[in-house]
């Protein structure tokens, strides 16, 4: 099986501009909207600030919960989103353990990164990079970017309760 | 129809606790773009001459420019305005963050407050829905805490602005502060705001800014960026913010030091860039779409001043350590942290303290009047503890919330002598003497001294070729020598035309004015994808000027004049004592009558002439202030 990529991004780099969301749905939706990007980021006081992507899970629940079968892997390994049998039930939203698919309020569709690399060649603080977990664990041998990640988990992935 | 905006006004009515919605008038747009534009002619139109700065009939006005929240670089970007309790003319003010792209998000550009309020209230904005709600619990609490509850009420992506007790207790030189620790700091209009009882707006907005032109404007921003992210500025930028200009200052003798007696302090690698850099810097931090990441993040991590928090900047590190004489940099940092959570101006809060020094060394304050407390120069222990209560308008510090000018008065003794305003507002960071378009500015300036307005950088390090790009070849070199009061008068005019027109996008002066990267026909390019508005370079000039215009009538009407652009003694009559500015003093009088040639305004009186509003299409103002 082909190794399973993902965008990642170190949350002590990263300067919390959002030039990653806005070229998201400038490129995908035409529009500058964080609700249209597939990207978000979150500041998370003090001093850190997290670019979020889908990380593109190994036994990927986004697939298995979409009882259209909607999403599937390609054979390059990236989950993408059919829009012809997608309804917009946002069963894959409710399964993703990272927040990372969310319904375009336009077209009624499930969008998700599919780690396509335009925020990435954009970020002008170099915070963001195409990776895959092996690559990932040893670029962060020590955990610490992952431990940020999991001591704000809550914060990071939790649904808005409001607006 | 105007794209790329909320397309709605927000109109909060404090006494009758009404809120309405309009739509945004697009011929004003024409005239006047939005932000400090659009609220240069609301404002003008609506407060009342003769009116106290506290009073509800004051209105004060917040708005976001045609570009906040587009992909430009730095335009994250929005504009507070008022009668100043401070100086009592034009009172405006800007800051970046994400509370302004926020408001867009919603579907508003601007909200507008009038009347006040009878008891503390805040406002909650979710997208369509728009709430003045009780603040009565967090009246008293400082922007940190009221930041807090107002996420943990309304949601962690909830975006917010508002007063601390700074605002409360009407210091007049109390911020607006927004996203924690940015602020609209200048002219007092937090003190406005708490006079009408508004402790914050809350934002959350969820909607999308529906641009001109979707199809080329990728490839124009990526234009835009590559042009930033190339220029040798940003680079340092990234790495010191505004810091090191601490050390670039000192270098040329122009960092006010005790109270700007001189431009040069012997101790300036205690305070410096470099300094912070290395030990305090926890990252850059960076606005909406900014790429220059100026902004800081910083800690001390141990002692009496242990705290971690966004920034400083240049200004408060001057303004808090040379102007005071202090070397202390961990004092500086938790000053600067302490004003953010009070709600205060950095700049008059140093250089009110640092009038007091010197009346304190010159005999003429005395611990009868501070109750006690030691005004050296340099005692930082002093600087933190009226910090606190200048914010909390306790003891002597009740006496400074008023600012130098004010406190100076009342104290008499001839301590008016070491005031260093003008129109009663503490001069920035920036030493005139050694260099004269920067005193120029300064009284020119709508709202009182203030470096921004005009922001006349391009003498300061070297711009030749942009200067030939903007002036062409007429006024060189003598524009370009920072020492020689020639052709500044010009230079002025021109800065202050282009930075209104930057104010009224929501742009950023970094970028726009230093390094000078972007100019009228860039600005005019992203106001063709985005807004899908097609201005000249002509245009947007005329645009420009009209608003410095209509700013001076604001000001004309309550009395400002040739007299009133005027600078303390110090900086045109006693020789800078060391440095490279040594012998130097302003040459203000040649400078501001070749200023008043170029505006077209009376060069007597300082007023503009008929012919002059009648070309800009003001002569209906004019004639109402007769």
């Amino acid at each position: 099986m082909t190794e399973l990529k993902f965008v990642y991004g170190d949350p002590q780099i990263c300067s919390g501009c959002m030039i990653c969301v806005n070229v998201c749905s400038m490129y995908y939706s035409k529009v500058i909207g964080p609700e249209w990007s597939r990207v978000r980021v979150v500041r998370v006081e003090p001093g850190l600030d997290f670019p979020l992507f889908c990380r593109n899970c190994e036994d990927a629940p986004c697939i298995s919960a979409c009882p259209e079968g909607a999403l599937s892997r390609t054979s390059k390994g990236v989950v993408i989103v059919n829009d012809g049998k997608c309804t917009g039930h946002g069963e894959c939203v409710k399964a993703c353990p990272y927040n990372a698919i969310r319904i375009n309020r336009d077209t009624g569709k499930a969008i998700k990164c599919i780690h396509c690399g335009q925020c990435v060649e954009r970020c002008p603080a170099d915070a963001i990079w195409i990776t895959t977990e092996a690559e990932l664990s040893e670029k962060d041998a020590d955990g610490r970017m992952a431990r940020l990640y999991e001591d704000h988990k809550e914060e990071l992935y939790g649904r808005e309760k409001s607006a | 129809m105007i794209r790329g905006i909320g397309g709605q006004i927000l109109w909060v009515d404090l006494t009758k606790g009404r809120i309405d919605k309009k739509p945004v008038d697009e011929d004003l747009v024409e005239k006047y773009l939005l932000g400090a534009g659009f609220l240069s002619r609301m404002l003008f139109d609506m407060i009342p001459l003769g009116i106290d700065p506290f009073s509800p009939k004051n209105v004060l006005g917040i708005a976001t420019g045609l570009l906040t929240a587009s992909m430009f670089p730095q335009s994250s970007r929005h504009v507070v305005a008022g009668l100043s309790p401070l100086t009592e003319i034009w009172g405006e003010s800007h800051a970046a963050g994400f509370w302004g792209p926020e408001l867009k998000l919603a579907g508003y550009d601007a909200i507008m407050f009038l009347g006040a309020s009878k008891d503390p209230v805040y406002l909650n904005i979710e997208n369509d829905k728009v709430d003045l709600l009780d603040a009565s619990h967090i009246w008293g609490a400082d922007v940190f805490e009221t930041d807090d509850w107002l996420r943990e009420k309304h949601g962690k992506r909830t975006r917010t602005l508002g007063i601390g007790q700074a605002g409360e207790n009407l210091v007049r030189f109390a911020a607006i502060m927004n996203d924690r620790d940015r602020a609209s700091a200048r002219a007092g209009l937090g003190a406005v705001m708490g006079s009408k009882n508004v402790k914050a707006v809350a934002v959350r907005g969820t909607g999308k800014i529906e641009v001109a032109d979707s199809k080329n404007y990728l490839k124009q921003m990526d234009i835009f960026f590559d042009r930033m992210l190339a220029n040798p500025f940003t680079k340092e930028r990234v790495k010191y913010g505004t810091t090191n200009l601490l050390e670039l200052m000192n270098h040329i003798g122009r960092l006010p030091t005790y109270n700007m007696k001189q431009g040069v302090f012997e101790k300036y690698e205690k305070i410096s860039g470099e300094t912070i850099t290395q030990h305090y810097l926890v990252k850059p931090r960076a606005d909406w779409n900014c790429l220059q990441r100026c902004g800081r993040y910083t800690r001390v991590k141990t002692g009496p001043y242990k705290y971690i928090g966004g920034s400083p900047e240049f200004e408060s590190q001057s303004s808090l350590g040379s102007r005071c004489g202090n070397a202390n940099i961990e004092s500086i940092l938790y000053t600067h942290h302490l004003a953010n959570m009070y709600g205060m101006d950095t700049i008059s809060l140093g250089a009110t303290i640092s009038w007091a020094m010197e009346a304190w060394d010159e005999g003429l304050l005395t611990g009868e009047d501070t109750g006690g407390i030691d005004l050296s120069w340099g005692n930082h222990e002093t600087i933190v503890k009226l910090t606190e209560m200048i914010a909390l308008r306790e003891g002597f510090g009740n006496i400074l919330a008023e600012g130098s000018e004010r406190a100076a008065a009342r104290i008499g003794r001839g301590t008016e002598e070491f005031v260093m305003t003008v129109k009663k507002q503490e001069i920035a960071g920036q030493e005139p003497r050694a260099q004269k378009s920067m005193g120029l500015a300064a009284v020119t300036a709508a709202r009182g001294a203030d470096h921004l307005y005009a922001f006349p950088v391009l003498d300061e390090a070297g711009f030749d070729v942009e200067i030939k790009k903007r002036f062409g070849n007429e006024y060189l070199p003598e524009i370009a020598d920072r020492l020689n009061p020639k052709f500044k008068g010009v230079m002025v005019k021109e800065c202050e035309d282009y930075m209104v027109v930057i104010e009224s996008l929501g742009l950023c002066k970094y970028g726009t004015q230093i390094p000078p990267e972007f100019y009228y026909e860039d600005v005019a390019a992203a106001l063709r994808v985005h807004n899908g508005l097609n201005l000249s370079k002509q245009d947007l000039k005329t645009i420009g000027e009209r608003i410095v215009n209509l700013n001076r009538l604001f000001n004309v009407a309550r009395g400002v004049t040739r007299k009133d652009d005027s600078l303390p003694d110090r900086l045109t009559k006693e020789p800078s004592p060391v440095g490279p500015p040594k012998g130097q003093v302003v040459e203000l009088d040649d400078m501001l009558s070749e200023y008043y040639e170029h505006r077209g305004w009376d060069v007597e009186t300082g007023i503009p002439l008929p012919e002059t509003l009648k070309c800009l299409g003001l002569e209906k103002d004019w004639k109402e202030l007769l």
